[in-house]
């Protein structure tokens, strides 16, 4: 027994000496970096959480795109100021009926092994994901290929798919109709390449950071599940005079507290989605950015169930929120009040969609209040049916919900009742339709109105709503294969002016995202449909 | 003959978890699949759920999963598409118990060497601080603790990292805040059982030997108290290596704690099974291995599986 004491004893001194140490050497390190003249590239970013598939074909969110994003290039990439331009292709060519895409490949393009990117690569790569043995989720955005839905579906066949390679270097694309924004879609992730080689001889090749190969600016260099993602700078890459960065880490710290903390002490260098308890506070800092994000939050009305079926009180149920406190007083992110589906952030001829669209309706409690009472005149009721708003399990879908029937008494003498499920069931119960009132939120992966409208499309999953117009669905399918720019944003206003009429849905805010930077780093851009492109990020002082 | 019965016990045991989870987490509405972005064609759809089996009936579902179970393959994990409930595991626990332990080592040596000093010091001055610790380590929830040890440790005083996973510095915070509330909880156990030896007869007679009071709390009181602790440390450890979700959160630390949650809400099946398999599995065979020692800390008991 005595032992044991002494053994303990002995550890306890161990232990604070060890302390003692680790925190001198860390003064000592940072010592030394601060006298140093050169500036260490390196960037430590915050993922959040793990990403569930850095391989372009499983990956469906933008955790895991922000990696791939980095270590891959598509044929065409986003540049500085987030334009699409040609990336690992040099040359395109388009027939005249904007059906076929002749691409030629860079002749420097190399894979991070240093083997050539083939258009064979391509070609695999694209097959892959439309294989329904792979199992992909954003299979259908290469529906737009001749034969894809075809073969994803299990009717067609894999060699009807319409992407051929002519040779090593030449990539022919057919459309099965045209389609407005192909580039900007030809920049997502699920378009990117892989190495055939790899990939068919290995089926578990993005498990692990070991043996990885990508073809973009940085490619894998360690990969701690649940820990961090460590990009190194890729030599083989034809650009890389252009990437300052030699190292990118993407820690996966998922408490918002810890991580704002963490940005404070220097362990990370930039993060998004601060702490809402903190954004007063660091507003006015010139580190802080808040920057708009592509997509919208929202109640869907159920137009099978009373009293939505009545396009009256939906409107009136629209008219009567008071957006601006909302977002002044409960979200607090500097969320943009929502009076339309498409969020600002799209570039048109003109401008901007949403400022060439506007908005299209103003709150006005006594107009609701009128809408209302006719709304239940045309159908007959003395009294209204007892409205209930469902909303997934979360402290700020609680909060927002709780607003919203204060709202609803005061503006619409309207007593909702609220209630909540946690996520899967509650997805279970609003896809079965089993809801009046129900909260969901649309992010478009890609920036174009139509990858926003398409969720209210009759045939789509998404649209649980019971809404169903067919002039909506014709000017949407017009609207995608229009070529012309003009004429394809004109349709998109016509859709969404159409949708907007019948309000199947009450938008209530399009999404923001507050980040803080550390004045340290220089070049990073800030998209509104991705986190932060570091890309081109250069440390510029220590 | 009792340790063979025993090991039967346990096998029949995890059995009847396995299949109680098995069922009742069929029985939660919702699918793996779903999302709010749900745009799996449903050809594709069938095949991702065959790929699972979960296009078999239930009972087919069960006896493809016993099979697998019975090679020790917990199959793969839904939500993450490249890895294996084995990866998940095997990766988490060694950081887990990590913490886990050092978390049990810490709450141990300080609660008892608290519980004991105030039993020794029972009413007085000295016992009423112990014990005042030892409330508010039970009362101050760890969400608590832990953002203020990062507040001070970390943030003001930069002696240690806030957060994240890597050296040792990086252990001593989320290790301190996982101990604090076993640590008070040990230290008052510890306190009411030593009050209770020490009055007993035989500690009397120990000090009517002459023997010095320092031999006689060492050779006679610490060794009859410290039973109850010890029954109260089996569970404690296993929730301790397992790993705990809030902590691990908090810390970023990438342990095992956040899949017994996670797994749920993904309706993650593999996930959920196989940590409820690992975890009363570890508690079964740790609960046997506490029944073992009392018998060496108190030879009164004897391991027997019946009245003789």
């Amino acid at each position: 027994m005595k032992k044991w004491l002494t053994a303990i004893a002995a550890s306890l001194v161990i232990s604070t000496s060890l302390a003692g140490c680790g925190s001198d050497n860390a003064d000592k390190a940072s010592g030394t970096k601060d006298s140093a003249k050169n500036v260490k590239q390196e960037l430590t970013l915050n993922a959040i959480s793990e990403p569930p598939a850095i391989d372009p074909a499983m990956a469906t969110d933008t955790t895991s795109g922000w990696v791939l994003d980095h270590i891959f290039e598509g044929l065409y990439k986003k540049d500085e100021k987030g334009n699409a331009v040609l990336g690992t292709a040099k040359d395109v060519k388009v027939s005249d009926d904007g059906k076929t895409y002749t691409f030629t490949l860079r002749d420097d393009a190399k894979w991070s092994d240093g083997t050539p990117v083939t258009a064979q690569d391509f070609e695999y790569a694209w097959k892959r994901v439309l294989n329904p043995e792979t199992g992909s989720q954003f299979a259908f955005y290469l529906y737009y290929l001749k034969g894809a839905e075809d073969y994803n579906k299990g009717k067609g066949t894999v060699d009807n798919v319409g992407v051929t390679a002519k040779d090593d270097k030449t990539l022919v694309v057919e459309l099965a109709a045209p389609l407005g924004y192909f580039k900007e879609l030809l920049t997502m992730w699920t378009f990117y390449p892989v190495k055939k080689e790899l990939v068919e001889s290995n089926k578990s090749w993005a498990a692990e950071a070991d043996g990885y190969v990508s073809n973009g600016p940085f490619k894998m260099a360690e990969w701690k599940h649940d820990s961090n993602v460590v990009v190194a700078k890729n030599e083989n890459y034809y650009d890389n005079k252009k990437v300052n960065l030699t190292k990118v880490t993407w820690k996966m710290v998922p408490d918002a507290t810890t991580y704002y903390q963490m940005y404070k002490t220097g362990e990370l260098d930039a993060i998004q989605t601060l702490p809402t308890d903190v954004i007063d506070q660091e507003k006015n800092s010139k580190e802080y950015k808040n920057v708009p994000y592509f997509g919208t939050y929202m109640y869907m009305f159920n137009v099978k169930k009373a009293p939505f079926t009545n396009e009256k009180i939906r409107r009136a149920f629209n008219l009567a929120l008071d957006r601006e406190t909302l977002t002044k007083n409960v979200t607090k992110a500097g969320e943009i009040p929502a009076y339309s589906f498409v969020p600002s952030g799209v570039k048109t001829p003109d401008g901007d969609f949403r400022k060439d669209g506007g908005d299209y309706f103003k709150e006005n409690a006594a107009e609701a209040k009128k809408l209302l009472k006719e709304g239940m005149e045309e159908e007959g009721w003395t009294t209204l049916p007892e409205v209930t708003l469902l909303y997934n399990t979360a402290e700020n879908h609680k909060k927002i919900a709780e607003a919203v029937q204060e709202m609803y008494k005061k503006n619409l003498g309207v007593n909702i009742k609220l209630e909540n499920q946690e996520w899967k069931t509650y997805l279970d119960t609003t896809a079965t339709g089993n809801y009046q009132m129900a909260r969901m939120g649309w992010i478009g992966v890609l920036l174009d109105p139509a990858v926003i409208l398409d969720y209210y499309l009759g045939d789509s999953p998404n649209n649980r709503t019971g809404w169903v117009s067919e002039q909506y669905d014709s000017l949407m399918a017009q609207g995608k294969t229009a070529q012309d720019p003009k004429e394809h944003f004109k349709l998109m206003h016509d859709a969404e002016k159409v949708l907007m009429d019948e309000l199947p849905f009450v938008p209530v805010y399009h999404y923001t995202n507050t980040y803080l930077t550390s004045s340290k780093f220089e070049g990073i851009n800030y998209p509104y449909n991705r986190y932060p492109d570091v890309r081109y990020a250069k440390k510029v002082s220590e | 003959m009792y340790i063979i019965k025993r090991i039967l016990m346990m096998l029949l045991t995890i059995w009847v978890i396995i299949t109680l989870t098995f069922v009742i987490m069929k029985s939660i509405p919702g699918d793996p699949f779903a999302s709010d972005a749900n745009v799996l064609p449903d050809e594709v759809l069938a095949n991702m759920r065959a790929k699972y089996h979960l296009d078999e009936p239930l009972p087919v579902q069960y006896v493809l999963y016993m099979k697998d179970l019975a090679q020790l393959d917990f199959g793969p994990s839904i939500k993450s598409e490249t890895r294996s409930v084995n990866d998940i595991i095997s990766d988490g626990i060694p950081v887990s118990s990590t913490l886990g332990i050092q978390a049990l080592i810490i709450a141990l040596v300080f609660g008892l060497m608290l519980g004991i000093i105030a039993a020794l010091y029972h009413n007085r001055a000295i016992d009423f601080i112990a014990m005042m610790i030892a409330i508010l380590g039970i009362s101050v929830p760890s969400f608590i603790l832990a953002p203020l040890l990062i507040k001070y440790f970390a943030v003001e005083w930069h002696m240690l990292p806030v957060a994240s996973w890597g050296t040792w510095d990086h252990t001593i915070l989320p290790s301190v805040a996982l101990a604090l509330s076993p640590l008070a909880v040990i230290a008052r156990f510890m306190r009411s059982s030593m009050i209770d030896v020490m009055n007993q007869n035989y500690i009397k007679t120990a000090d009517a030997k002459g023997l010095s009071t320092f031999k006689i709390v060492l050779k006679h009181g610490i060794r009859n108290a410290i039973l109850p602790v010890i029954t109260f440390i089996g569970p404690l450890a296993v929730t301790l290596i397992t790993g705990t979700f809030v902590i691990e959160k908090i810390f970023a630390i990438p342990g095992l704690g956040k899949y017994f949650v996670d797994g749920i809400f993904n309706r993650d099946y593999p996930v959920i099974m196989g940590t409820t398999i690992f975890y009363s599995t570890v508690l079964v065979v740790i609960l046997f291995l506490i029944d073992i020692s009392y018998r060496l800390i108190d030879p009164r008991i004897k391991l027997s599986s019946g009245g003789n």
